[in-house]
């Protein structure tokens, strides 16, 4: 009864000791890139959001421009729908990130440019072939 | 030959598989078999103890287990053995 | 054999699916053996159709037969037969077919293997795995058919073609042994859900699925780091881990799996933990299903991509009602499911492992809060916040730095309780060997969780040389053997046991190499030939670039000779920039792939990308990643891999 007792308690306090520290971790967490909120352009365009977000649109075609110099800055318009948004990025491009491209952007917003330090385009494991150029791709689903 | 064709796989695809499926209801009556599948349980049961005790004494030799607790489990193990020997015995 | 033969026989799996639940309810109703017997044939009808489905779809892909929409998305005139099969799992319709296919291949085995055993469970074991490839034959035949016609209107001269990315030996192999690990755990799952009907309270129901769960658990394994693996060298980021909901989706039901494959063997022999057992199977299954919906369904804010699917209602209707009628038979069957013995002491065995245990689900929870992180937040906040890596390693580096901790502690402890004497004995080379390596590394310079990981690493490796040290010694002094004959006989007469141990080898490799990523280093630069770079202590020259048009993509080579600081030559890398396609008139329709080069040896990976390259200035843009002890991860893996296969080896008497 009184070994029971104990493993009872044991469990109990390991079960709240890590629950705390989920807890604890997601309300302060160490690194800055550890979380970013799900936004759309226009509510991050209209609220000015400047802490960490995460943006999903198509990349304007024609807009990307790429350094000359060092070939890894670049700038372009990411559209969402009417919206467009200008968006820097200076790292190395993934491979299918071009012209409509469908990417994810996480970074912050300052003076009117998103200045990305992650950018990410469609995964291959859900590689679906588009037979007549459709676009499965709709906002609404990102996050639902 | 066209009738082969376009049944064919009808045939593989539905006949074939009906038969192997309600064949066995057309068998007579088969008797019950549980008397077997205790005697497979116990023995099963057996042979679990057998390999236990046998790792007891691994550990024993080893040294893991102080003496007392090993004549202990030992005895509860043998114990349950041949209470499963009676049973088959008695089957 | 034509498409439409795939779709009648998908259809009559579905018929056969409804008479073998019907057959075997009326069997358990009135007892006759020969619906039993019909009902077992049903069951194998199932299976011999989807067997038929599949076969056909893949024929159909190696004919490259675009009137059917699968094949034109996923496979063109130019893909490799190889791939072309492996486009077989490549899209969703596809992939569910694959996942029926493997759960009839369970099914089949297990029938033909309990055949002439007159094992009681094996009516309901058949009914819900017959229930399981129910759900699957409704996905496949009513919403999303592998089979469906290309539309009318629309001739589809050649296909889409398979992503360059998933042309790639591992990740042809990748999926189906993620799968086979997925699927598997519907066995144990179902003889889990038969005990409980069955009021089967025996602990040999759970010895004859120990091996089936085991055999799941390595194919998760395995599909785990081959993913990983694939990531590493396929895409390019540097990384073989990411915390992607995807990669979540499978890690999840590894952890309840693994506390699984550990708290059975306490019910096999104790007989304790009957309901915490029922709680993981029932989790773990939960979770294959899960994250099959997960992979599949593209409902989850997977930041990757997006299917518009309707499958995320059903799959969430499906987990759901898994766990209302589990739980719901655990709550009816309370009383059969409690044990009688119970814990004597904190310092036996039996509570190590149900620590381990403890700490593995914790560890899900954790994996699962994450991931569904931005579900959560925007309930709680109204907004919806997507965590990161830094966030799950934060939260999991202590979680995984315990079970590192347990894996040492737990098979050092005696069953019932250990006395102070042996807890001495058994424990002193251990920490010893632990400390020892801590003060090096403090002593060197570092700090933090690194210090701690090498130095549990340490201690769990001095555990596991004691345990075979002394294994093998008390057999010489018993029985007068050489070391190599004691070594094998002690294996061999348990092999769970010690295959159990080299599999804790594996995990502490892995660990090392999971700590080794604390020191990653990365540049990105830009070369013109001629020209070098300096990354981590070694210096990067691009001697060449070439251009050349292989038969699938047009690729440019670049030469770049790697020295370390003394100047001494090092290794020759080769990274590739590539386009396939390329003859494609569409240029949105090309598709650029980095094909990295890596230079490895067990200290560290040299990882050399080639982002990018203007081809008038003959520049090169390249990105160089110097990663510590990744190589250890991929060789703990085949120690696990290993280890799993020692304790899976049949026994004579078996």
């Amino acid at each position: 009864m009184n070994s029971n007792k104990k493993f009872i308690l044991m469990i109990t306090g390991i079960i709240t000791v890590v629950i705390f520290w989920i807890s604890w971790v997601s309300l302060n967490p160490a690194d800055e890139k550890a979380m970013a909120t799900f936004v759309s352009v226009d509510e991050l365009l209209e609220d000015n959001i400047t802490h960490r977000t995460k943006l999903g649109g198509l990349v304007k075609d024609g807009s990307i421009v790429i350094s000359e110099t060092n070939h890894l800055d670049c700038v372009f318009i990411l559209k969402e729908g009417d919206l467009e948004l200008e968006v820097k990025y200076g790292r190395t491009r993934p491979d299918l990130f071009k012209d409509g491209a469908e990417v994810i952007v996480t970074g912050l917003y300052e003076n009117g440019v998103f200045h990305a330090d992650e950018l990410q385009t469609k995964c291959a494991s859900r590689y679906e072939g588009d037979l007549r150029n459709e676009k499965s791709y709709n906002l609404s689903e990102i996050d639902s | 030959m066209d009738i082969i064709k376009e049944y064919g796989f009808i045939i593989i695809f539905f006949i074939m598989p009906v038969i192997f499926v309600i064949q066995p209801l057309f068998l007579p009556m088969i008797e019950e078999k549980k008397n077997q599948l205790s005697v497979d349980g116990l023995k099963r049961k057996k042979l679990l103890i057998y390999r236990q005790i046998k790792e007891l004494e691994m550990d024993h030799d080893i040294g893991n287990i102080n003496e007392s607790d090993y004549k202990l489990s030992r005895e509860a193990l043998k114990q349950d053995v041949s209470e499963i020997i009676t049973k088959l015995n008695s089957l | 054999m034509t498409p439409i033969a795939g779709s009648v026989a998908l259809n009559l799996a579905f018929g056969f699916s409804i008479l073998t639940v019907l057959t075997l309810f009326l069997y358990n109703k009135n007892g006759d053996e020969r619906l039993f017997l019909t009902g077992q044939r049903l069951a194998l009808g199932i299976s011999f159709f989807v067997f038929l489905a599949t076969f056909i779809l893949a024929y159909q892909l190696v004919q490259s037969n675009f009137d059917i929409d699968y094949v034109a998305r996923y496979t063109s005139l130019e893909t490799p037969v190889v791939y072309k099969i492996s486009a077989l799992w490549a899209g969703q319709s596809g992939s569910l077919l694959f996942w029926l296919f493997i759960l009839s291949i369970y099914t089949t085995i297990v029938i033909l293997q309990n055949q002439q055993k007159h094992n009681s469970l094996m009516p309901w074991v058949i009914i819900t795995l017959a229930i399981v490839q129910m759900f699957f034959l409704v996905l496949t035949n009513y919403v999303t058919n592998p089979f469906k016609p290309t539309d009318a209107d629309f001739i589809v001269s050649n296909g889409n073609g398979l992503n360059p990315l998933l042309q790639n030996v591992t990740m042809a192999i990748h999926p189906p042994t993620l799968y086979l690990g997925y699927v598997g755990f519907s066995v144990p799952f179902g003889f889990a859900i038969s005990a409980m009907i069955n009021r089967d309270t025996s602990p040999l129901w759970i010895q004859s699925i120990r091996r089936w769960s085991l055999v799941a658990w390595l194919f998760l394994s395995i599909g785990i780091i081959l993913g990983g693996w694939w990531a590493y060298r396929e895409l390019g980021w540097g990384g073989y881990w990411a915390w992607d909901p995807v990669e979540n989706a499978s890690f999840m039901p590894w952890l309840t799996a693994t506390a699984f494959v550990h708290s059975i063997i306490i019910q096999e022999k104790k007989d304790m933990l009957r309901v915490w057992n029922m709680v993981l199977i029932i989790i773990t299954f939960t979770l294959c299903i899960f994250g099959t919906f997960l992979t599949r369904s593209g409902v989850m804010s997977s930041v990757h991509s997006f299917t518009g699917s309707s499958l995320g209602p059903i799959f969430l209707t499906f987990v759901f009602s898994i766990m209302i009628v589990s739980f719901g038979m655990m709550y009816f069957r309370r009383n059969d499911l409690r044990s009688t013995k119970k814990m004597e002491s904190f310092t036996s065995r039996e509570s190590g492992f149900l620590f381990n245990n403890m700490i593995f689900v914790v560890m899900c929870f954790a994996v699962f809060w994450g991931t569904l992180f931005p579900v959560f937040s925007e309930a709680i906040r109204g907004t919806k916040i997507t965590v990161g890596p830094p966030f799950f390693n934060q939260i999991n580096i202590p979680i995984g730095l315990i079970l590192l901790a347990l894996t040492g502690i737990g098979p050092l402890l005696a069953w019932r309780k250990t006395g102070k004497k042996i807890l001495i004995r058994n424990f002193t080379f251990p920490i010893i060997t632990g400390l020892i390596v801590a003060i090096l590394l403090l002593i060197i310079g570092l700090r933090g969780a690194v210090v701690i990981s090498f130095s549990l690493g340490a201690f769990v490796t001095a555990t596991i040389t004691t345990e075979f040290t002394r294994g093998i010694q008390a057999r010489r002094k018993k029985f007068n053997e050489s070391i190599i004959t004691a070594l094998i006989k002690m294996v061999s007469k348990n092999r769970s046991r010690y295959g159990g141990y080299v599999v804790h080898l594996g995990i502490v490799f892995m660990f090392v190499g999971f700590t080794g990523h604390a020191f990653d280093q990365e540049k990105e630069f830009s070369l013109k030939v001629g020209e070098s770079n300096h990354v981590a202590g070694y210096n990067f020259k691009l001697i060449q670039m070439s251009e050349t048009e292989r038969p699938n993509h047009y690729a440019w080579i670049s030469d770049l000779r790697v020295t370390n600081d003394e100047g001494k030559f090092v290794t020759n890398l080769h990274p590739e920039k590539r386009i396939y396609f390329h003859r494609n008139p569409d240029p949105n329709r090309r598709q650029p792939h980095s094909e990295l080069d890596i230079y490895t040896t067990m200290n560290r990976d040299i990882y050399s990308i080639f982002s990018g390259v203007d081809s008038e200035n003959s520049v090169a843009f390249i990105k160089i990643m110097v990663n510590p002890l990744v190589q250890w991860v991929w060789l703990g893996g085949y120690i696990l891999v290993f280890g799993t296969i020692v304790a899976l080896w049949p026994r004579k008497d078996q």
